[in-house]
């Protein structure tokens, strides 16, 4: 019985190892490869630690390929408004749908959640004519405005599930007492889920960080372009890929975003788990 | 940006709730007003006009000249099928969704079932854990394209160090019956951490003493893992291989920029196929028709999952 026990958690910490080292390598292995010289990237076998470790790399982006900057720019422009105009939206309409049950309610969820599963490609076939249309095609406030109805639906619907966990009493005290609704809204519950209002906002930030296909569609202009769409088009085009400056761009694409996760981390863990779990 | 009557001043009278009711009534539509504006505008229209444009034969041309598109007679859909574009790439998209899911579900729930057992340091595994899952797609890409990479990869070295050097040469994603599986891998490292993180949490809100009865009864690992926590996490597991499953088949960044499609249109998924053909070939209509196929078969797929993971009596 006792040894079954050892094997067991023996067992557990060799898949639990296998699993992490699978990942985490990788996240390591691109890093210890911008850290390296142009030719000890492309040495045969490969280098498990930097031999002469440098910051040429770096230096390289920051000096020869400084285009990356202005996508760098633009992605924070466009992830920080949409995630925050997104956000807003979403306190208004999950405050409404947790709140005030009228029989529209039914019809504006499920078409909240049919909204979600539809693939971006359908929606840009169409968006790339409407939107020449409306002259918004390249242009920000049109690939902001599309990418926050991508993620409206998801936002909404995990505000609302935080709003239920305020209790309403709270609310018809404040109502007796002469309160207008939207300062009951903004001055007295929006106050009370300030953890689901910080684990939307991440959320919507990460998604519209990843964004690809909303920008590669609906952008033309290279200045304009985003992190990734300006990415794939600029350094991926040829047939021979510059590795080390890929490896550098990889970093320092992914380093905002890791940032931001590691510091509001208790959020977005409990908003994500909250919102899927719940509905 | 929402512009609301002034407030409703309380009465004692008894109109007072009648008064707060229709009060209440325009208040959450405004509220509510434009998340539906936005969801109708750049969610609703553009899919239904994109079902329509895919019975239309619609291209680039007809947008720059304003020419609206003419029916022709099903003449995309019949396109498609006649040369055998269509259906190859159904069946690969399947493919390529059942082997992520199953594989994140089975990683996903061994890794839980660890972090769940009172082991030393698990908050900070979990953190550390979630690493993959915000890198973007795009970069997760390039990270194992780097990996795969044909002369100098990290996986080429490491096949030839395991074969004792037998197989020198090892490019994943340039073979035809393995590229799949190589993007498979990499979208597994990108989603394996929500997905542990969910069924985590559902582990967590296991009643500990029906597992203790149930340990006192006699049941053993295996027993108490299918009687009791399977069927206790089933609507946590619903919900997130739902997610998987979605993601999955709309999955296109990662296919796009590791392989293209490529070679031999081996990833040719839906999502490569309906870019290629809007986007690419230019033919809007066509790629409309694609995008028709593949969401009706988004439908079924998700009504026969959600049939089949009906939560019954358990709740």
């Amino acid at each position: 019985m006792k040894k079954n026990i050892l094997l067991n958690s023996i067992l557990k910490y060799i898949v639990l190892a296998l699993i992490f080292l699978f990942l985490l390598f990788p996240i390591y292995w691109v890093l210890i490869t911008s850290f390296k010289s142009n030719m000890e990237a492309y040495r045969f076998p490969p280098t498990f630690m930097p031999q002469a470790p440098s910051l040429s790399s770096y230096f390289n982006l920051f000096v020869k390929n400084s285009d990356f900057f202005i996508y760098y720019k633009n992605n924070f422009i466009v992830a920080g408004a949409a995630s925050v105009a997104t956000t807003l939206l979403a306190i208004c309409s999950g405050y409404a749908m947790s709140r005030f049950h009228f029989k529209w309610n039914r019809w504006i969820v499920a078409a909240l959640l049919a909204s979600q599963m539809f693939p971006v490609i359908s929606r840009m076939i169409s968006l790339y004519g409407i939107m020449g249309k409306i002259h918004l095609i390249n242009t920000h406030i049109g690939l902001i405005l599309a990418l926050m109805a991508g993620m409206l639906p998801f936002t909404a619907m995990l505000m609302s599930s935080f709003f239920d966990s305020v209790p309403r009493a709270i609310e018809e005290a404040a109502y007796i007492d002469g309160a207008g609704r939207l300062q009951i809204l903004w001055k007295i519950v929006a106050p009370l889920v300030k953890p689901g209002m910080l684990a939307v906002i991440i959320y919507a930030f990460l998604l519209t960080w990843d964004d690809y296909l909303h920008a590669i569609t609906l952008i033309q202009s290279d200045a304009l372009r985003t992190l990734s769409a300006g990415v794939a088009l600029r350094y991926l085009g040829e047939l021979s890929y510059d590795w080390s400056l890929i490896n550098t761009i990889s970093i320092v694409g992914m380093l905002p975003i890791i940032i931001l996760f590691f510091f509001f981390q208790k959020y977005m863990i409990k908003g994500l788990v909250s919102g899927a779990v719940k509905g | 940006m929402i512009r609301m009557s002034s407030p409703v001043a309380p009465s004692p009278d008894r109109k007072f709730l009648m008064k707060k009711k229709t009060g209440d009534r325009l208040f959450s539509l405004a509220l509510l007003l434009p998340t539906i504006l936005m969801t109708i505008i750049f969610i609703l229209i553009p899919v239904v006009d994109s079902v329509i444009k895919s019975f239309l034969d619609y291209k680039v041309k007809n947008i720059i000249s304003g020419v609206p598109g003419k029916w022709n007679d099903f003449a995309n859909y019949i396109r498609l099928f006649q040369n055998s574009k269509l259906v190859p790439s159904i069946f690969i998209t399947f493919e390529f969704v059942i082997i992520v899911v199953a594989m994140q579900f089975v990683f996903g729930m061994a890794l839980a079932l660890i972090l769940n057992s009172n082991m030393k340091f698990a908050r900070f595994f979990r953190s550390i854990m979630m690493m993959p899952w915000v890198v973007p797609t795009i970069i997760s890409a390039l990270i194992w394209m780097w990996i795969y990479q044909p002369q100098y990869g990290l996986l080429k070295y490491l096949v030839s160090f395991f074969s004792m050097g037998h197989i020198s040469e090892f490019a994943i994603l340039n073979h035809p019956s393995l590229a799949l599986f190589g993007i498979a891998i990499a979208a597994l490292w990108k989603q394996i951490p929500l997905t542990t993180l969910l069924l985590l949490a559902g582990l967590q809100n296991l009643p500990d003493d029906m597992l203790e009865a149930a340990t006192v009864d006699g049941a053993n690992g295996v027993a108490r893992f299918f009687r009791i926590v399977l069927p206790y996490m089933k609507s946590v597991i619903k919900v997130a291989m739902s997610m998987a499953i979605i993601e999955n088949f709309k999955q296109f960044p990662l296919v796009w920029t590791m392989t293209g499609g490529g070679p031999n249109n081996s990833t040719t998924t839906l999502a490569v196929l309906s870019y290629r053909e809007a986007f690419v070939s230019n033919n809007l209509g066509s790629g409309a028709a694609v995008t028709t196929v593949w969401m009706l078969l988004m439908m079924v797929v998700v009504f026969v999952y959600n049939h089949l993971m009906r939560t019954e009596v358990m709740d």
